[in-house]
């Protein structure tokens, strides 16, 4: 892909999600309601992290500190990937509807507007406080130069790793229609990973790390960023997120070939 | 009676309807107790002896009785109140000699006996795989009274529901907003749903004992694991039911409220 290709579709992003914040932005209230409520849930999270930590002395070995650190870290991934990829809880409606005709037929990548096609704005206002907190605990915690470089690194590939899931799901969503409860499935899955992966047993462990890989996208940078990773277990994370996106990709491209547009 | 027997059967069936949907909800459920599970299961491991109050048995008893009271006062339909609310088609109910609260009363019972039944299967399930050891209660005193505590906290829940269903009254758009804030972040967190209300500090504890959310699902659970006897069983149980009270008349009182001012848009 070229610049000039590059250039136009980060035109088309920038057009679609302003487009996306007006239609939320009209709707103040709607807009206040939500953002108390993702502000409460994280308040409430962080205050039980931190007094669970606080009375057990250690959660798998790992301090207070540590433990938030892990629970930002999931929240980094997952409020990022969601600011992104939240046209893919709207995906169905167009599956259904027939609208989805109507995408194909535009000249653009249908993925990157069903995937990237509706960024939202209350996920953009949590962002800033979400990352200012993460650099202060983070900070608390004294990091190397290194450190820093493979946490962002790995926090890199989590972000692949949550695309190539979303891809997944609508891909689903195209053969059989389903993707409310599918997405809230991998949304409960991923929430497994506010929690350091250690507390886990095997065989969950290894599933959480290989198979649905929530350890290498919410556990790894944070345990990179504790100096616990090797580089074993870098490779091991870039080569897990190259296979997931290939998988992903793939699939979409079979699901796409099973669309009938039956409903339009 | 008749008419909501039938709208019981009917209500039941209807969840079959959507099979795959009901299914994921139920999976959805499991994979939340699967992460309490493992937490406790954690942190317990690293220590010997009791924490908040708790030992082992009684903690990922905890855990495990989860499953039966979120089947039991957290699976509702009433939660779609609001869209009929927000569409207009709360109408074709005012219409018919029905009372809209028990009608939705009873496919709540409807969706709860479905759930229960799931909640078992789940419950096996899970204890094959995870082989948690028990707390059993002997006292057939306590067991009766966290028996009435679910009921109570059922009924309290249906009240909530009803509440935060009228928002569409006035904000048709705001309907699922409504449930986000109270159902999902405030009932998930303050009812004990994710972690018992003991870890924290006793001042906030003492604080949320005087609100409607504890009684849903930590006290029913301290009830029955004996954590609660006595004159504080006592005081629960009153509170609840004075909460019971207010709820159903600040229900009532913001339901005319809402009729009044409702204009049924799309009808």
């Amino acid at each position: 892909m070229d610049v000039k290709r590059l250039i136009y579709y980060f035109k088309i992003w920038v057009f679609m999600s302003k487009n996306s914040f007006l239609m939320v932005l009209n709707q103040k209230n709607v807009l206040l309601i939500f953002l108390v409520g993702k502000v409460l849930r994280f308040l409430f999270f962080i205050a039980f992290l931190f007094f669970l930590v606080k009375g057990a002395e250690n959660l798998a070995g790992y301090n207070s500190t540590q433990a938030i650190f892990f629970f930002l870290t999931f929240m980094v991934v997952d409020t990022t990937s969601q600011f992104f990829f939240r046209e893919v809880y709207r995906f169905r409606t167009f599956v259904i509807t027939g609208d989805f005709d109507l995408i194909l037929a535009k000249p653009m990548n249908a993925l990157f507007r069903v995937l990237l096609g509706g960024a939202d704005v209350i996920d953009l206002i949590t962002l800033p406080p979400l990352y200012a907190a993460t650099i202060y605990v983070g900070n608390l915690l004294t990091p190397t130069p290194y450190q820093i470089f493979v946490y962002l690194l790995l926090l890199l590939t989590g972000f692949l790793i949550t695309a190539a899931f979303h891809i997944i799901v609508i891909s689903l969503g195209i053969i059989n229609l389903e993707v409310d409860h599918t997405i809230m499935i991998y949304r409960d899955i991923t929430a497994m990973g506010r929690f350091p992966i250690d507390i886990y047993r095997q065989p969950v462990r290894g599933i959480l790390t290989y198979f649905i890989p929530v350890a290498i996208m919410m556990t790894y940078p944070a345990k990179a960023f504790f100096g616990l990773v090797n580089f074993q277990g870098i490779l091991l994370a870039i080569g897990i997120a190259g296979v997931f996106m290939f998988i992903s990709l793939r699939f979409w491209n079979f699901a796409l070939k099973k669309y009938t547009s039956a409903s339009s | 009676m008749n008419k909501y027997l039938q709208v019981f059967k009917i209500s039941f069936q209807q969840e079959f309807a959507y099979r795959l949907n009901f299914i994921m909800w139920r999976v959805r459920n499991v994979l939340q107790i699967f992460v309490v599970f493992f937490l406790w299961d954690t942190v317990f491991s690293f220590r010997e002896g009791e924490l908040f109050g708790y030992d082992r048995d009684r903690i990922l008893t905890y855990v495990f009785g989860l499953i039966f009271i979120k089947a039991f006062v957290l699976s509702a339909r009433a939660q779609d109140v609001a869209g009929e609310i927000a569409r207009g088609d709360i109408i074709n109910y005012l219409l018919k000699p029905v009372s809209y609260f028990k009608y939705w009363l009873t496919r709540d019972i409807s969706s709860k006996a479905l759930n229960l039944i799931f909640a078992v299967f789940e419950f096996g399930i899970l204890y094959l795989i995870l082989k948690p050891p028990f707390y059993f209660q002997t006292n057939p005193f306590q067991i009766l009274l966290s028996v009435v505590a679910i009921c109570i906290a059922i009924y309290t829940f249906y009240l909530i529901l009803f509440i935060v269903n009228v928002i569409p009254f006035w904000a048709p758009e705001m309907g699922w907003g409504g449930h986000f804030l109270v159902t999902v972040i405030l009932v998930e967190f303050l009812s004990g749903s994710l972690f018992p209300l003991d870890i924290l500090p006793a001042n906030l504890q003492n604080i949320l004992s005087f609100t409607p959310f504890p009684y849903l699902i930590f006290f029913p659970l301290q009830v029955y694991l004996g954590k609660i006897t006595g004159l504080l069983l006592l005081k629960g149980i009153v509170v609840s039911l004075v909460w019971i009270v207010i709820l159903w008349f600040f229900m009532k009182w913001v339901w005319n409220k809402g009729f009044k001012a409702y204009q049924a848009y799309g009808r």
